[in-house]
């Protein structure tokens, strides 16, 4: 560690795990997800259809990341609220402290670094925020793509039990309504996201890069190894 | 632990659109008692306007006890009925004409009545729907205008409460709804529909239409047309979309009310489970080359001569309840994915404006969400990409440019 800097501890061991199962998941079903939508690849193997089974690997692909993606999702949920560690919620409540520290972050972005009122060593209002964000984008695609799915065990039964459709059922048969009365729209809708998510991810990157440059303050490091450094006063 | 289980199933599956195919031997058991005693009530009745008897009508037209029994046996499995109700089913067939149907027809292209009318040589389905007791059809029938007109009030009056009220054809409502009127006196069509649908027993809602609008519907929708179950209120209402509707579905329907006095079950959308419980897609017989990946790429390609795939061609099996791809249209003969053409989707709500066009998603115009300019989603995701890269691009150079100072001494 280069002399005057102390080590900040800004993520677990848990929290990096779902960070990068969560980056690796929304990868495999970004690609996926295109093939469904739209399968650009074509099969010239000459085997026949029972031994290749290309588009359904490809959604097996995108299921298992799917439910991978839902289960972090609900862990993550959790940590919001009742995290040991840090509870993102507190930085969510539009207090005039939290305000201002997001108005803040967003002017440094703005302003190229030239004006930094804030804390930088711990996490701010405006990431937490902008992490939300994404956590309901995947919530949205959580919910329009169990609706797409549970149609393919209309008859109500899965090798899990009766349960499982029936609650999906239950769980996001209001997203038809919600995105304009046929099951079409939803899966415009779930495509759709898709783009939101991905130009997120986009930015997500360029952030985290340009703030380790700006900043020197180490944020590259964060989701490696735990900890950023901060100079000390 | 079982009751628990049971009760948790229950608890989930209250509204779900699951398709109960056994419910058991007590439920079974107590609808085969209360079948029996409605069609022995039913046949102590004369029959109304048709005295046709079924089986006169079926070796007329050159079908044999065989081939009855046969549809009956296929159609009892459609009600997802055990085999025990077969000779019920049978018998229901046979009194049918012991329950008035009134047909009426708005702004449709008659397509409907066409489907069971039309085929090479008449089919059981088909004959069947001559047998019912159809007191008004204007298709069909040989009245005409205050002729008609005297019919269709004989019947309403004679048979109040009992009819079973079959509407073809959306309604228009758009300039007090005159873009359709009927008879002498310039009633609407939407007032025709809430006049005979008030003494009806049940409304059953045939084709695309009729259920929720159609190709009329479609935008900009200049007749502001639409579906029965958006007009008619407090009345028990069946929806059998398609574009035509299955006449398998409409003999299905009528028979359930025959055999029950009850309406089928339905889904959210009203239609019967029998028939719109399971998407095409999973009862295709294409499916297996869809999970291979093999897909028609271009009409009269090889794939299209090995009958791949139709999902690259914009086939809509994916997200289309209905049960041609098990019960196939006119007897089995054939159905559209049969012929070498994708599912359009006819028996989904909206089904021209949201289905209909004949590409995969990713490359068709839909109306992007945002309303008004014609793009597809991929070119607005494309632009939102661009978008955010020309932006972080700025942002990049200008902070390239700007150095790495920052101002620590403001805090």
């Amino acid at each position: 560690m280069k002399s005057g800097y102390k080590k900040v501890k800004r993520m677990t061991v848990t929290g990096r795990t779902i960070h990068w199962i969560n980056a690796f998941s929304i990868l495999a079903a970004v690609i996926t997800g295109l093939y469904i939508a739209h399968p650009y690849y074509q099969t010239f193997i000459a085997d026949p259809a029972v031994d290749k089974y290309v588009m359904a690997w490809n959604r097996w692909v995108h299921f298992i990341c799917a439910i991978i993606l839902d289960v972090t999702s609900i862990v993550i949920a959790y940590l919001y609220f009742f995290s040991r560690f840090e509870k993102p919620y507190k930085k969510l409540i539009p207090t005039g402290k939290n305000i201002k520290e997001f108005v803040e972050v967003l002017l440094n972005l703005l302003t190229l670094n030239r004006r930094k009122n804030f804390d930088s060593s711990h996490n701010d209002s405006f990431n937490i925020v902008y992490f939300t964000i994404m956590h309901l984008l995947l919530a949205w695609m959580l919910l329009t793509g169990l609706q797409l799915y549970v149609h393919g065990l209309e008859s109500g039964l899965s090798s899990i039990g009766n349960w499982w459709p029936a609650m999906l059922h239950l769980v996001t048969d209001w997203t038809i309504p919600v995105t304009g009365g046929t099951l079409m729209d939803v899966r415009i809708s779930h495509h759709y996201t898709m783009w939101w998510i991905v130009a997120w991810v986009m930015f997500h990157i360029y952030y985290q890069v340009w703030r380790t440059i700006y900043w020197q303050e180490g944020d590259m490091a964060i989701v490696f190894g735990g900890s950023k450094f901060k100079k000390e006063e | 632990m079982t009751d628990k289980r049971e009760a948790v199933k229950k608890l989930f599956t209250a509204k779900s659109s699951r398709v109960e195919t056994n419910k058991g031997d007590v439920y079974y058991q107590r609808l085969y008692a209360q079948c029996k005693k409605r069609i022995e009530a039913l046949k102590t009745l004369e029959p109304f306007g048709n005295k046709l008897e079924l089986q006169d009508l079926l070796s007329e037209e050159g079908v044999d006890r065989r081939d009855f029994m046969k549809w009956v046996s296929a159609t009892t499995a459609m009600l997802m009925l055990p085999s025990f109700f077969e000779p019920l089913v049978a018998e229901a067939a046979e009194v049918m004409n012991r329950v008035p149907v009134i047909w009426i027809e708005l702004q449709d292209c008659a397509g409907n009545s066409e489907a069971f009318i039309r085929s090479d040589g008449p089919k059981v389905d088909e004959i069947i729907l001559e047998i019912i007791s159809l007191e008004f059809q204007e298709t069909l029938m040989a009245a005409a205008g205050h002729q008609a007109e005297a019919q269709l009030h004989d019947a309403v009056e004679t048979f109040k409460g009992k009819y079973l009220l079959f509407v073809e054809g959306s309604i228009p409502t758009a300039m007090n709804g005159f873009y359709g009127t009927i008879g002498p006196s310039g009633e609407t069509f939407e007032e025709h529909l809430t006049r005979l649908s008030k003494d009806a027993a049940a409304i059953v809602a045939v084709g695309s239409c009729a259920t929720f609008g159609g190709v009329p519907a479609a935008a900009p929708n200049p007749t502001g047309a639409k579906g029965v179950m958006d007009i008619v209120k407090g009345k028990p209402i069946i929806n059998i979309p398609a574009c035509p509707a299955n006449p398998a579905n409409m003999v299905g329907v009528i028979l359930h009310y025959v055999l029950t006095g009850q309406i089928p079950e339905l889904d959210s959308l009203l239609r019967p489970k029998f028939a719109f419980g399971y998407r095409i897609h999973d009862n295709c017989e294409r499916r297996a080359h869809f999970d291979a990946g093999e897909f028609v790429e271009e009409w009269g390609d090889e794939g299209a001569k090995n009958n791949f795939c139709l999902y690259k061609m914009g086939c809509k099996g994916p997200m289309t309840f209905n049960n041609c791809s098990i019960v196939r249209y006119n007897e089995g003969v054939n159905w559209p994915i049969g012929v070498g053409r994708g599912c359009i989707g006819c028996s989904e709500p909206d089904f021209w404006d949201k289905y209909a066009y004949e590409r995969p998603m990713a490359d068709a115009n839909i109306k992007a969400p945002t309303g008004g300019v014609e793009k597809t989603v991929d070119e607005f995701g494309l632009g939102v990409l661009t978008a955010t890269a020309v932006g972080i691009g700025i942002h990049a150079a200008a902070s390239a440019l700007a150095g790495k100072k920052s101002d620590e001494g403001e805090k």
